[in-house]
């Protein structure tokens, strides 16, 4: 059977990626800047 | 061509809508930006007295969803792409990587406050509007589904609620239409009515929380409004996007045993099915800001926590976008408007009953710690 990931579920994963990525340096403050 | 290829293939065709739906939604988000920062600076706006700061992103970009919208359905590519809109997906990044700039000492302040205004405001709207709803003659699934979208959180509560109550389709589609028709001006004009009143922003961020239908607009006033209303917006309509599942088991129990007579009863199992899980993403991340993990955002020598602060904000820039362009007024033809003044005369109560109970909650009795 496949496991299905939910929306929330999702949206945690994809934010907690985002904020390693940042942590790690990958993700620069400078290019992202709103 | 094999079946297994020709599946493939049609599997490929189906992700090239959402992507480009999806890619269609940052290009709108990059045009909010750029239209906010072109009159950011400007002291007096078209000579009406207006300052450009108080045109914060979120408006440029439910307008620049809404021209979109409009656009998409005149050349007919709009139900291509509609399945790369997601409002909801966009904003629960943004609301995680928002706990990312939240101390837990206010997360747990400000929920006191929010658990007790939560409860007043879900249980009152929701029975005024279900006791209206029945006087206008709405059937009981579509009072069910309505009432729940009002008093907890718009289109997921909906969602929820159609779910135990097992409503149709068309009332699904309805409510949620109807959500986000009210609750886009409602993103305007109640930091407006803030302002107005002169509201410390905690308390206008309660109000926000307490009052607007769906998350996306909540934290749309929140941020027009201020950093420090967006915070306590996003935390108190999180607070009440924790009873979905209390909400959801509850009707699902009054459908199965009162309107439909079985006897069987639902499990409460719904709880956590409904439960809305990127709350817990938003505490988990508050905690590593709160101990250290992530740094805060600094002035002077960025770091990561301001590449995760200007991330939050392009999350919830495309939720804005993502907002307008689901704009939709088809479905009020088929139902009728009697469901609208219901709608239209339960969010007028919401409203005053939230401005007086986050006034005594969140300005005297429980003020946050920030």
């Amino acid at each position: 059977m496949k496991a299905k990931i939910t929306e929330d579920w999702l949206s945690v994963i994809i934010a907690f990626a985002l904020i390693v990525l940042a942590l790690v340096g990958i993700i620069s403050p400078t290019w992202m800047k709103f | 061509m094999t079946t297994k290829a020709v599946k493939q293939t049609e599997k490929n065709n189906d992700m090239v809508g959402p992507i480009l739906g999806f890619l269609l939604v940052v290009v709108l988000a990059f045009l909010a930006r750029w239209l906010k920062n072109q009159v950011y600076g400007v002291d007096d706006l078209f000579g009406w007295g207006v300052p450009g700061r108080v045109l914060e992103y979120p408006l440029w970009a439910a307008i620049v969803g809404l021209l979109a919208n409009w656009i998409l359905k005149a050349v007919k590519a709009y139900d291509y792409l509609k399945p790369g809109f997601r409002t909801e997906l966009f904003l629960k990044v943004g609301l995680v990587l928002l706990g990312c700039t939240i101390s837990f000492k206010v997360i747990m302040t400000a929920a006191a406050g929010a658990i007790i205004q939560a409860l007043i405001m879900v249980t009152a709207v929701y029975f005024f509007c279900w006791w209206l709803a029945g006087k206008f003659g709405l059937p009981d699934t579509l009072r069910a589904v309505m009432s729940t979208a009002i008093s907890i959180c718009g289109v997921s509560a909906a969602i929820a609620a159609s779910g135990s109550v097992l409503a149709k389709k068309e009332e699904i589609t309805y409510i949620t239409a109807l959500v986000i028709v009210v609750a886009l001006p409602l993103m305007v004009i109640l930091p407006l009515v803030a302002g107005a009143l002169n509201m410390p922003e905690a308390v206008a961020g309660a109000f926000f929380g307490g009052n607007i239908d769906t998350t996306a607009a909540v934290v749309g006033a929140g941020t027009i409004y201020g950093e420090t209303a967006q915070k306590i917006a996003s935390i108190v309509k999180a607070t009440q996007n924790v009873l979905i599942g209390v909400v959801a088991f509850l009707l699902a129990f009054y459908f199965a045993s009162v309107v439909e007579g079985k006897k069987e009863r639902p499990s409460p199992a719904i709880i956590w099915q409904r439960f809305p899980k990127f709350v817990l993403g938003f505490i988990l991340a508050s905690l590593l800001f709160t101990f250290g993990t992530i740094p805060a955002a600094s002035s002077k020598e960025p770091n990561a926590g301001n590449a995760i602060a200007a991330m939050k904000d392009w999350a919830f820039c495309l939720a804005f976008v993502s907002m307008g362009l689901e704009l939709s007024f088809k479905e009020f033809k088929k139902m009728g408007w009697s469901p609208v003044v219901v709608f239209l005369i339960v969010t007028v109560f919401n409203t005053l009953l939230a401005l007086v109970v986050s006034w005594i909650i969140f300005g005297w009795l429980f003020p946050p710690v920030l």
